[in-house]
């Protein structure tokens, strides 16, 4: 796979799952590399957001052992990222703290200029604009009260000059000349929390950093593949992936995989796939039934796809159901 | 079954496999009588440890020409693998001189139900 950057891209583990979280890394994974994964992010406060997510995206395992092994040196690598967010040493914490009071200052200063300023010009009710926006409203109430039954009840000007609304401004500010503005004592301000744990100097991702699945395992953060099963499920995908193909989750369909002809914004999936971990592992005439029929009903073909650990190699079987019968 | 007027044609594959004479007597009679299909033989899959059966399934759209059909019978609770699959695939192979992508599998359960199934090797799309 040829590195389109001078850095590897992070795969941040995180409870044995891998997760990307740089932006720019989820686009090359797709556009170039057909590996898709799912977005798993949501907002703080959407309660229900279920649609359109956001960073991180959430990797099937196969897709991590395909990026770590198959990308060559450099490609991707795994980090241990509860590891590599640090705790703070001291000095760090101070100048965190001290930039974070900084800019909670710096807002503070210029909310108290913007007030100063609208003190200074309490004729503000009286600039062009808002003249003009009274004066249409007026007409449109002259108009809305001349179409109705009294015609001397269009004469409402001195009614209509009350109903402007004071200039939004502190409660205790008044008009004149040598005023003093006292300042609300609990301006409000915003807290800034930074998008990437890069931005932190205690996140040090050099130290906690694998690129070997061997090594990783070594550390105790990724385990997969461990079972004849999951080696199967892995050559499978690969096998799949080395044919071009992308490949999704199946639970919607019945299968481990969908299989699609291209990216899935574009294509809908011919396959379902399912992963028979051996030759010789028994099958039911009953899952040719139910996955058969399954494809079929939803415009796809059941795929099982046999692993030989012995030969190394994949051989798939389309199934359908027959139409007849 | 011996009394049946199909039993003579089967009688040979019924006793060599007798774990699969049901479910090819079933399949061969539903084939012939239901399914309408013509110019039948029987094959028999030693790979498989089983007779198959091959001939012309009528079209399923009008105007068009029966097409050549090989289905290998099995049971409902039978225990299959892809290595069985793989060795009906062979053994068409050795028994057929143009031989088949693709087979059906005739799967039979004790109440005379049939569902037939199409399996192909390798990765082929489905036919909108």
């Amino acid at each position: 796979m040829a590195s389109h950057r001078d850095r590897p891209i992070p795969l941040r583990v995180s409870n044995k799952k891998g997760y990307v979280w740089d932006v720019d890394d989820i686009a090359i994974l797709r556009s170039h590399h057909h590996i898709c994964g799912v977005l798993a992010g949501t907002l703080p406060h959407l309660s229900q957001q279920n649609v359109f997510l956001g960073v991180p995206l959430l990797l099937m395992p196969e897709e991590v052992v395909l990026l770590v092994d198959k990308g060559g040196p450099g490609f991707a690598i795994l980090v241990d990222d509860q590891n590599a967010h640090h705790d703070p040493s001291a000095v760090e914490l101070d100048k965190w703290d001290s930039e974070r009071l900084r800019g909670i200052e710096e807002q503070l200063a210029l909310a108290e200029e913007h007030e100063a300023r609208e003190a200074l010009n309490p004729d503000r009710a009286m600039s062009e604009n808002a003249i003009l926006k009274r004066k249409e409203r007026e007409a449109k109430k002259a108009r809305g009260k001349a179409n109705a039954l009294e015609p001397d009840q269009s004469l409402s000007t001195p009614l209509s000059t009350e109903s402007v609304p004071d200039p939004p401004g502190p409660p205790d500010s008044s008009h004149g000349s040598g005023v003093t503005v006292t300042r609300n004592s609990v301006t409000p301000y915003t807290v800034h929390v930074p998008g990437t744990s890069s931005a932190f100097e205690w996140y040090a991702l050099s130290n906690h950093s694998f690129n070997t699945l061997a090594a990783a395992r070594d550390a105790g953060i990724w385990d997969y593949p461990k079972t004849p099963f999951e080696r199967a499920r892995c050559a499978v995908f690969r096998d799949l992936w080395e044919q071009g193909y992308f490949m999704g989750g199946g639970i919607k369909f019945g299968g481990e995989y969908l299989v699609y002809p291209g990216d899935p914004l574009r294509y809908h999936s011919h396959f379902v796939a399912s992963v028979i971990e051996s030759p010789a592992a028994p099958l039911r005439p009953m899952e040719i039934v139910a996955h058969g029929r399954l494809g079929t009903g939803t415009k796809k073909a059941h795929l099982l796809c046999e692993w030989d650990e012995d030969k190394q190699a994949a051989t798939y079987y389309s199934i359908e159901w027959a139409g007849f019968g | 079954m011996e009394s049946h007027s199909f039993h003579p044609r089967l009688a040979e594959l019924i006793s060599k496999y007798p774990k699969s004479a049901g479910a090819l007597f079933q399949t061969f009679n539903d084939v012939t009588l239901a399914q309408k299909w013509t110019d039948i033989q029987v094959l028999e899959l030693s790979k498989c440890g089983r007779g198959a059966i091959k001939g012309l399934r009528p079209s399923l759209t009008a105007g068009e020409p029966p097409s050549t059909c090989v289905v290998v019978p099995c049971g409902l609770a039978e225990s299959l693998s892809t290595s069985w699959i793989r060795g009906a695939f062979a053994a068409l192979d050795d028994q057929l001189a143009d031989a088949p992508e693709t087979l059906f599998v005739a799967i039979c359960s004790d109440d005379s139900s049939i569902v037939y199934y199409k399996i192909t090797k390798g990765i082929m799309k489905p036919q909108v």
